[in-house]
């Protein structure tokens, strides 16, 4: 197979690497900072083949001539990002020895989500020598889904087991020259999730429910790609609804999604990570690329979102509708307070004929956030009777913070219908009253009326899910009114 | 001591003053209906009474079994067991009627120390009292008075007083937009809730609702004040003959 | 440098040496400049333009300027006042005069209008005017290709009102470049109606600013309509500045062959307690480029604010581009905002149903787009002008079957 010549010739190659700086491989952290050598070194720690080194060395390089290239153009203020003062590999971070040394606060929210304790510890990083059940659960359905032939494992081995894979798709749909963040990721990405449905295949379990607990710590630059092949399904869910411990200040992470014919991919994400404290101090700054591409007649893809942590959210998961009668959902709930910053969104890229695609967004800003809807539907000449409805409707609590909406519709085929409505509103004081009245409490109130809102993209995030996101909804509002 | 003690409470709105010392106590297991012309002050005292903002009480005073209710916050005053139904119940888009019956319900069991009603326990309690008022059950699978038609919101609020059993209920104009069979559904609730520890203030412009829910007894709310009392009599009287004596009387 | 101007264009030292002025030191804004990622102007910028040259002879308003009952028509040929053209007998309530242009800093079309703009025509109105005033502006390059800098001035007083209509048409000849700059202030509780008529030759260039106070109680009802040229855009910059301030701005395009036309508004609510409401529509034919970019902005302070937007543009062909952008910037929580935007092309059911009761399929079109432009049409309040606005539609479409 020439495909395991050249796995082999890589092997070799990586063997015979010699290192242009002082750390060897077997420390656990690279020097700060980014350069040439700290890609090999990353390369070189994943024991990557040449092709994949190449790849990064390419991006990497492209990377610096992007010096003035830093987007800029959304709603966000932060200090400029110094990339040469972060680290850019480091080993898993130091777990801590008992429940007893996790903020309490942390601890609280876990029970407020009812996030049972065993999963609770290993989300705040406590170290755990007992395996828990859920995770023999996961080791079972690993199994029986390598049975059925789905691929699911970290990309860095299916680079190795699957190359001609990983060779054809990754970067396919963003491509190393994409942007800032997505070229940084693709020369310093550390790990992330490989997906493989084959033709036919309805992957009968939610991917990675059961597999959140063993795939997470992929650190700060996570790269994931699915590839759905002819007339597959499968519905991936990402993150979790519990915040994450992480200290890291950049994350900026790339997911790639292939819907061959008639396939489908579902693509759930529930974001809370830290979002600083309510002063604006700290948290994540989340700057992801998230692009699937219906290459196929009759694919799907379906974005579903609920952003409610990170100081400063950019992202614009995306489809490509090339397939004729391919289909593109987005569905987002994007909830920022205090001093979080959000500006996030869509495109919805037609290419073909009798491409469909819809667009439910949420904004909730409480404090003195911002929160922006920046979407944008092109139509193509080619896109004969095609259909987009967006819906776009922001809710402002207290009169602090911001709430913007920002679409652009270009369209370029006369059969092609597009829609887009907007509203922006406050709670209302009688909707207030009347839930006060029967004796709610105002933040029950406020949180009853939010999840209302909210509830068009809730109801498609799959159910154990939904309840979860339902209660973060809540949990996120806390202290917006009163 | 009556259950609801309401002393010469004077409010206004936006600086203008509607309710000019209104006195008035309702003992327990009473009804007691309040009728007057548009615009006298109806809809303002029984807002005043739940606690709504925008209302300043400027003087007076109103207790509930002797608690000062003024002091509480709306909230609290709901689950203290004051009950407004109100004359044009808002939509609450995305919030199905049971899960807000579900956190309403909850709120005041919380309160009450006592423990939250499981999902089972309060499907079954949902389906026996919609049963009771000739509801369809599905009602409450739909967001909450969306797309009700005025009937069905009035029904609604009956469902709610029945399942938070309230000290107190106050009905705003409860009959306005009802037809006559709607208003007797409507009533067959209220009358159904009538206790010996259970009181009612009945607002209402006509003296039709008072055929169903009869009262024991009539007040005449003109110019912010009381103007008469009376027994269910007094109703009928006033359907009779208007109210101009009273404004008259009262200008 | 930055890349996002274009700073080689006609109207630096040589232009101003034409004139015997100061030349303007700006650049015109390039395609990575946010406000203009629609409307390109680098094929503008490559053409030679001059001042208009003195020897252009017009003695008379083009025939097909409508003529509004009862109103006082002020003409401006190459943006300079002709008296001999205009009527006289404004009535009370308003004056006419040429007055300064002041030097304000704004876009860099206003800042090349203020460089090179001869003198405003300006309107100063004291009480509610009797009659309506009509300014027509003419271009006329004759054989050269020629840029003109027209500059309206408005000041209407507290508790006065006016209603304006402005014509902007061309000559045959060279191509123009018309860069209008009308700024109007509406006082307290005054009210101002303007309805605007863009018709200017297909090859001409119309780049127009429009830039409006409203000030509390003040009201301010403005209809756009673009029918013509090879390039126009129509900036409308609306700001409320007192409380209870309302505003009505509308428009409608028509575009065929290889017009491009751009509407680009800013409603701005500085104050509590005011509304505007923008409608807006469109219809694209040949390989024409239509835009709509609107924003409407609250203030922290705007609350009670009431803002409606929407645009809806229609395909008549394949062949032409849409692209728009309706944008919502809010501060306020008290707030009522919304925005709405559709683009498609005329229902087949529709067609088929007048077809059916034996209307021919070109009469039944244009039944139709004439039913869709009506929408924005029938906002103007004014109902001569209402009327002579349908009738310019009326005759694009015609121009449209005579193709």
């Amino acid at each position: 197979m020439a495909a395991n010549q050249e796995t082999a010739a890589a092997v070799k190659n990586v063997e015979q690497y010699k290192y242009g700086f002082v750390t060897d491989i077997e420390s656990d952290m690279a020097p700060k900072g980014l350069s040439e050598d700290i890609v090999r070194f990353i390369s070189a720690k994943k024991g990557e083949p040449e092709w994949m080194l190449e790849w990064r060395l390419k991006a990497y390089r492209y990377w610096l001539t992007l010096a003035d290239e830093e987007p800029t153009w959304a709603k966000l203020i932060y200090p400029k990002i110094d990339y040469q003062a972060s680290y850019y590999y480091a080993a898993p971070k130091q777990k801590l020895a008992s429940m007893d040394e996790v903020d309490p606060k942390l601890l609280e929210t876990y029970k407020k989500l009812g996030i049972p304790l065993a999963e609770q510890a290993i989300l705040a990083g406590v170290a755990v020598d007992a395996v828990f059940d859920s995770v023999s659960v996961a080791t079972t359905y690993k199994k029986k889904l390598e049975e059925m032939g789905v691929i699911f494992k970290p990309i860095s081995e299916a680079v190795h087991s699957h190359p001609e894979l990983v060779k054809k798709y990754l970067g396919s749909v963003v491509p190393y020259t994409d942007n800032f963040y997505a070229t940084l990721n693709c020369a310093v990405f550390t790990d992330g999730s490989f997906v493989y449905i084959p033709k036919g295949l309805r992957c009968p379990m939610e991917l990675s429910t059961y597999f959140r607990i063993n795939e997470k710590n992929t650190g700060q630059f996570e790269r994931t790609l699915i590839v759905a092949d002819e007339g597959s399904y499968v519905s991936y869910l990402e993150g979790c609804t519990a915040p994450q411990r992480d200290e890291n200040q950049l994350h900026a992470a790339v997911v790639e999604l292939i819907a061959l014919d008639d396939a489908e991919i579902k693509y759930s994400t529930v974001q809370n990570w830290y979002p600083g404290d309510a002063d604006g101090r700290g948290g994540i700054y989340n700057f992801v690329t998230k692009r699937g591409a219906c290459r196929g007649k009759n694919s799907k893809i379906m974005w579903t979102q609920v952003e409610t942590g990170s100081a400063i959210t950019w992202k614009y998961p995306s489809c490509i509708l090339q397939g004729d009668n391919s289909v593109g959902e987005f569905y987002s709930v994007a909830i920022t307070n205090n001093r979080q910053q959000a500006d996030t969104g869509t495109k919805m890229i037609h290419l073909g004929a009798n491409t469909r695609s819809k667009i439910i967004s949420k904004g909730i800003s409480a404090g003195h956030a911002d929160n922006t809807y920046r979407g944008l539907v092109r139509i193509g000449a080619k896109a004969d009777k095609s259909r987009n409805y967006t819906q776009c409707d922001s809710l402002l609590i207290g009169d602090k913070c911001g709430a913007h909406t920002v679409p652009y519709i270009e369209s370029r085929n006369p059969s092609a219908v597009t829609e887009h409505e907007a509203t922006t509103s406050k709670i209302s004081d009688d909707q207030l009253f009347y839930c006060l009245q029967r004796g709610m409490t105002q933040e029950e109130a406020v949180s009853l009326i939010v999840n209302g809102f909210c509830k068009e993209v809730l109801q498609t995030l799959p159910m154990e899910f939904a309840v979860e996101a339902q209660k973060l909804v809540s949990i996120s509002l806390e202290g917006s009114v009163g | 001591m009556a259950l609801l003690e309401i002393k010469n409470l004077h409010a206004s709105v936006a600086g203008k003053e509607i309710l000019k010392g209104v006195t008035l106590a309702l003992e327990p297991g009473e009804v007691h209906a309040i009728m007057g012309p548009n615009g006298t002050g109806k809809s303002t005292l029984s807002n005043v009474i739940a606690g709504r903002e925008g209302y300043e009480v400027t003087k007076g005073q109103v207790l509930l079994d002797g608690e000062d209710v003024l002091a509480m916050a709306a909230d609290e005053r709901a689950r203290a067991g004051i009950f407004l139904a109100f004359q044009y119940p808002v939509e609450i888009p995305g919030v199905t009627t049971s899960a807000f019956l579900k956190t309403a319900l909850n709120a005041k069991r919380r309160a009450a120390g006592e423990k939250e009603i499981d999902a089972m326990e309060f499907m079954k309690l949902v389906k026996k009292k919609t049963e009771a008022l000739g509801m369809p059950y599905d009602m409450i699978k739909r967001a909450l008075n969306v797309g009700f038609s005025g009937g069905e919101k009035k029904r609604a609020e009956v469902l709610q007083m029945t399942m938070l059993e309230p000290r107190v209920a106050i009905l705003d104009e409860t009959d306005s937009g009802l037809d006559i069979d709607a208003l007797r559904v409507v009533s067959d609730g209220v009358n159904s809730l009538r206790a010996p520890d259970r009181a009612f203030l009945v607002i209402t412009h006509y003296q039709r609702l008072l055929d169903y829910i009869v009262p024991d007894h009539v007040h005449v709310l003109a110019n912010g004040r009381i103007a008469a009392s009376g027994g269910k009599e007094l109703a009928l009287e006033l359907e009779a003959e208007g109210y101009a004596k009273y404004l008259n009387a009262a200008a | 440098m930055k890349p996002s101007l274009i700073t080689d264009h006609p109207f630096g030292e040589a232009y101003a040496k034409h004139l015997g002025v100061a030349p303007w030191r700006g650049d015109l804004p390039g395609p990575k400049v946010e406000e203009w990622r629609f409307t390109p102007l680098r094929s503008l910028a490559k053409i030679a333009f001059a001042p208009a040259s003195e020897d252009v002879d017009v003695d008379a308003i083009p025939r097909n300027v409508p003529r509004i009952p009862g109103a006082v028509r002020l003409v401006l040929v190459n943006g300079v006042y002709r008296q001999d053209l205009s009527g006289t007998g404004l009535g009370k309530g308003v004056e006419v005069f040429q007055g300064k242009v002041a030097a304000k800093q704004g876009s860099s079309l206003v800042a090349l209008n203020a460089a090179y703009a001869p003198a405003s025509l300006a309107l100063h109105v004291t009480a509610a005017a009797k009659k309506v005033i009509h300014i027509i502006s003419i271009g006329a390059a004759g054989s050269q290709p020629t840029a003109f800098h027209p500059r309206i001035n408005v000041t209407a007083e507290p508790g006065s009102a006016i209603t304006l209509v402005e014509s902007h048409v061309g000559l045959p000849g060279e191509t123009y470049f018309s860069n209008p700059v009308a700024t109007i202030a509406v006082g307290e509780g005054a009210s101002v109606r303007r309805y605007v008529s863009v018709d200017e030759d297909s090859e001409a260039f119309h780049l127009a600013t429009s830039l409006v106070t409203v000030a509390g109680g003040g009201n301010y009802e403005a209809f756009h309509l673009g029918l013509g040229g090879a390039l126009t855009r129509q900036e409308i910059r609306i700001a409320l500045t007192g409380e209870n301030a309302n505003v009505r701005l509308n428009g409608a395009y028509a575009l065929r062959g290889a017009s491009h036309h751009d509407f680009t508004t800013v409603m701005d609510h500085a104050m509590p307690h005011c509304t505007s409401s923008q409608v807006f529509k469109g219809v694209v034919d040949g390989e024409s480029h239509g835009v709509y970019q609107g924003r409407i902005h609250v203030a922290r302070l705007a609350q009670k604010t009431d803002a409606r937007q929407e645009h809806k543009a229609l395909f008549l062909s394949r062949g032409p581009a849409i692209d728009c952008k309706p944008e919502l910037e809010i501060y306020a929580d008290d707030v009522q905002c919304a925005h709405g935007a559709a683009t498609g092309e005329i229902d087949e059911n529709h067609m088929f149903y007048l077809e059916s009761r034996g209307i021919d399929p070109e009469t039944a079109r244009a039944l139709l787009v004439e039913g869709f432009l009506a929408d924005a049409v029938n906002e103007i309040s004014v109902e001569a002008v209402r009327d002579q606005f349908v009738a310019d539609i009326g005759n694009w479409l015609k121009r449209r079957g005579a193709q």
